[in-house]
């Protein structure tokens, strides 16, 4: 049995972590906080306390940060949906030891070992409306009607930039499907064989409940990096992005460099909150769906 | 110490830390007199002059000199803060307009007025680097925020000078496109790009001078006459501009331009360089669309005084940051930079020795209005005025566009 003071002892090997989470995540929260209900330039020595004004702009009287919601929310959803299909397919296909599934993981998990910024010049290339691959590819089969301005469409625009960020994330996300997927015992398929299971079956009855864990993580980790693509974004659409690539972490970088730090430690304030709330939010889906 | 002492210990720090937390924010920022490097910081955002000013400072004795370079949206967006630190930066540069004044806000600039190196420059260009009756920078570049023209396809086009109004204008696209070019390649996917546009269309069309500046106090309003016919006006340009204009990029809209398939670049002389640098051989003017007729046009285009030089008030270097600034004002070292980068410099007596300069030349003594654009201190608010002409480029009415951009700069003036 484990003594008082071995206990206490141990408690002490929790200190250096606590004082690095202390130093760089708990202290900046709280001023943060306090930056908030401030009208702090960034850089002057004096300020105004403006209460909780800044935080009720941002909510009710900033068209700028609802309309970089709006386009998180856009990109979180396409990216949730599309890379979480997109890995779980891969993983199905390729799951199996072979020499041709290894290769063909290694390519598809190649766009992770890139930098943000290299992926954005890659896919700055295939956008681009007159010498990108993208439209020259639709020239040569005779798809021209379906040629696009891509990052010029104001109303598509976080789309095409979530294509770009499910290309660069999937793989990572195919080697979480694998792993839980070689933990699913065979007796498992040869049951459902035995039952006459098809393929899908199998799949809908033993694969999908089984890689629940596995899809749990591969959600929550793809909804924080939908919400921290930033360098991305700001690779493909520049700085300031125009309106319709504006997502809060790039508001809140702008509003930060328009020199209102007060406003933009409120804007941050309110995309925690949004974090927290969407997370809340899947957590409780993910055990409905899952049990 | 025991383990309860070392407890308290770390409570009490932790309880102190965030005590300092909530505290207010401000103070003063850190200087970097005590640093021992030697080596001169010179902060500034253009990488396209790197080997220029590598030539320059190759051959200035006086101490050894480092560029810190960030392209030029990280430098807006961050300089400010690191000059302050004071470790980059000793001497360093600076937009006109928001970044100039934030700066003089932060107490950065180190006061110049007097000083010999200022005698060296044109007074009337310089007045962008003045705040107070202090000089505090000085405008190193001049540049014609004016759209390329490249002047073999203009030639052909049958237009043997610039046209004088706006009719002659879209006749003169007109013409271009028939002849299988794109007649106005437009950068309207890059934000600081696609706003130089804007300086052209406004200058003949604004009832003052001032009148982008006046949006951001609230004495105009982007819905007013005069700026829906600068929205307008885009909207009539729309065919001209190459396919996907919204989205395209400075790069693409550079190397467009510079194969020759586009007779117009939206931008301006700034981009000279870049379009030699991809082996265009054609000839290059500046031309301008007169957004009006031909009576009631006031400029025939656009210039700026821009990178404003100083020198950093909490660097503890700052007799060799002047020094260093100095030697760029030297007549024969911004003429080295001058004809090394393409473009006009602010400094008096530089003898202008490459093609392209002396081809533009005639331009430093026309009539040119003062780049309009950067009279917007607040960024959102300039973004929302800009952000207005690329939806209209992208099909949304001028009215409609004109309203969306009212309301956000009525939330953020």
């Amino acid at each position: 049995m484990t003594s008082l003071r071995t206990r206490g002892t141990l408690f002490l090997f929790a200190v250096p972590a606590l004082i690095l989470y202390g130093g760089f995540f708990l202290l900046p929260a709280v001023q943060g906080l306090r930056y908030a209900t401030t009208d702090w330039d960034g850089y002057s020595s004096t300020f105004n306390d403006v209460g909780l004004s800044n935080l009720t702009d941002v909510v009710s009287d900033d068209d700028l940060f609802r309309n970089a919601l709006t386009n998180n929310l856009k990109f979180l959803l396409a990216v949730v949906v599309g890379q979480t299909a997109l890995a779980l397919l891969l993983a199905v296909l390729l799951a199996a030891r072979s020499r041709a599934s290894t290769a063909l993981r290694a390519l598809f998990f190649l766009p992770t070992v890139l930098s943000s910024v290299s992926v954005a010049f890659i896919w700055k290339f295939v956008y681009d409306p007159n010498f990108g691959l993208a439209n020259s590819l639709l020239g040569a089969v005779g798809l021209d009607r379906f040629q696009s301005a891509y990052l010029g469409d104001e109303a598509t625009a976080i789309l095409w930039v979530a294509v770009a960020q499910v290309w660069f994330h999937a793989g990572q996300m195919m080697v979480i499907y694998i792993a839980g997927i070689n933990q699913i015992p065979p007796e498992l398929y040869e049951a459902a064989k035995t039952d006459g299971a098809g393929r899908w079956q199998q799949f809908r009855h033993v694969t999908w409940p089984m890689v629940a864990p596995a899809t749990a993580l591969v959600i929550a980790y793809t909804t924080l990096q939908s919400f921290k693509a930033f360098d991305l974004i700001l690779g493909l659409a520049g700085n300031p992005p125009r309106s319709g690539l504006d997502v809060l972490a790039t508001r809140i970088y702008t509003t930060f460099a328009n020199s209102q730090l007060g406003y933009a430690a409120a804007e941050s304030v309110i995309f925690m909150i949004a974090i927290a709330a969407v997370t809340l939010l899947q957590n409780r889906a993910a055990r409905m769906v899952h049990g | 110490m025991n383990r309860r002492d070392l407890l308290r210990l770390a409570t009490g720090a932790g309880a102190a830390s965030l005590l300092a937390a909530c505290a207010g924010p401000g103070g003063s920022s850190s200087s970097d007199s005590a640093k021992s490097d030697d080596t001169l910081s010179f902060a500034h955002w253009r990488a396209e002059d790197k080997e220029v000013f590598e030539k320059i400072i190759a051959g200035y004795s006086a101490a050894k000199v480092r560029q810190d370079i960030s392209p030029s949206n990280d430098y807006q967006s961050t300089a400010l803060q690191k000059l302050r630190g004071g470790s980059v930066g000793d001497a360093f540069t600076a937009f006109r307009g928001a970044q100039f004044l934030d700066i003089a806000k932060a107490g950065v600039w180190a006061d110049l007025t007097g000083q010999a190196l200022v005698q060296k420059y044109e007074p009337a260009l310089i007045t962008a680097g003045a705040q107070d009756g202090k000089q505090l920078g000085v405008p190193y570049q001049l540049v014609f925020n004016t759209p390329l023209a490249n002047t073999d396809l203009i030639s052909k086009a049958g237009f043997g000078e610039a046209p004088k109004d706006w009719d002659g204008f879209l006749s003169l696209l007109d013409k271009l496109k028939s002849q299988g070019v794109t007649p106005f390649a437009w950068p309207g996917g890059d934000a600081a790009n696609a706003g130089q546009l804007l300086n052209v269309m406004v200058v003949n069309n604004a009832p003052t001078d001032d009148a982008l500046g006046k949006i951001e106090t609230g004495e105009n309003k982007v819905t007013d006459d005069w700026f829906l016919t600068v929205l307008k006006q885009y909207q009539q340009l729309v065919p001209y501009f190459q396919t996907g204009a919204t989205g395209t990029s400075s790069d693409a809209a550079l190397a467009l331009f510079a194969q020759g398939k586009a007779g117009l670049l939206g931008t301006g002389s700034f981009q000279v360089a870049g379009v030699r640098k991809l082996g265009a051989t054609f000839g290059i003017d500046l031309l301008a669309p007169i957004t009006t007729t031909a009576d009631k046009a006031k400029y025939e285009g656009v210039f700026n005084a821009t990178f404003i030089l100083g020198v950093n008030a909490k660097s503890g270097k700052q007799d060799a940051a002047r020094a260093w600034i100095e030697h760029l004002s030297d007549p024969e070292v911004a003429g080295v930079y001058a004809n090394g980068t393409s473009q006009h410099v602010t400094v008096k007596g530089v003898e202008y020795t490459n093609a392209d300069l002396k081809a533009l030349a005639p331009w430093l003594t026309k009539k040119t209005a003062l780049a309009p654009r950067f009279q917007f201190s607040n960024l959102d608010v300039r973004g929302a005025v800009e952000n207005a002409t690329v939806q209209v480029a992208g099909g949304k009415s001028p009215e409609e566009a004109a309203e969306a951009a009212q309301k956000v700069i009525d939330q953020k003036k």
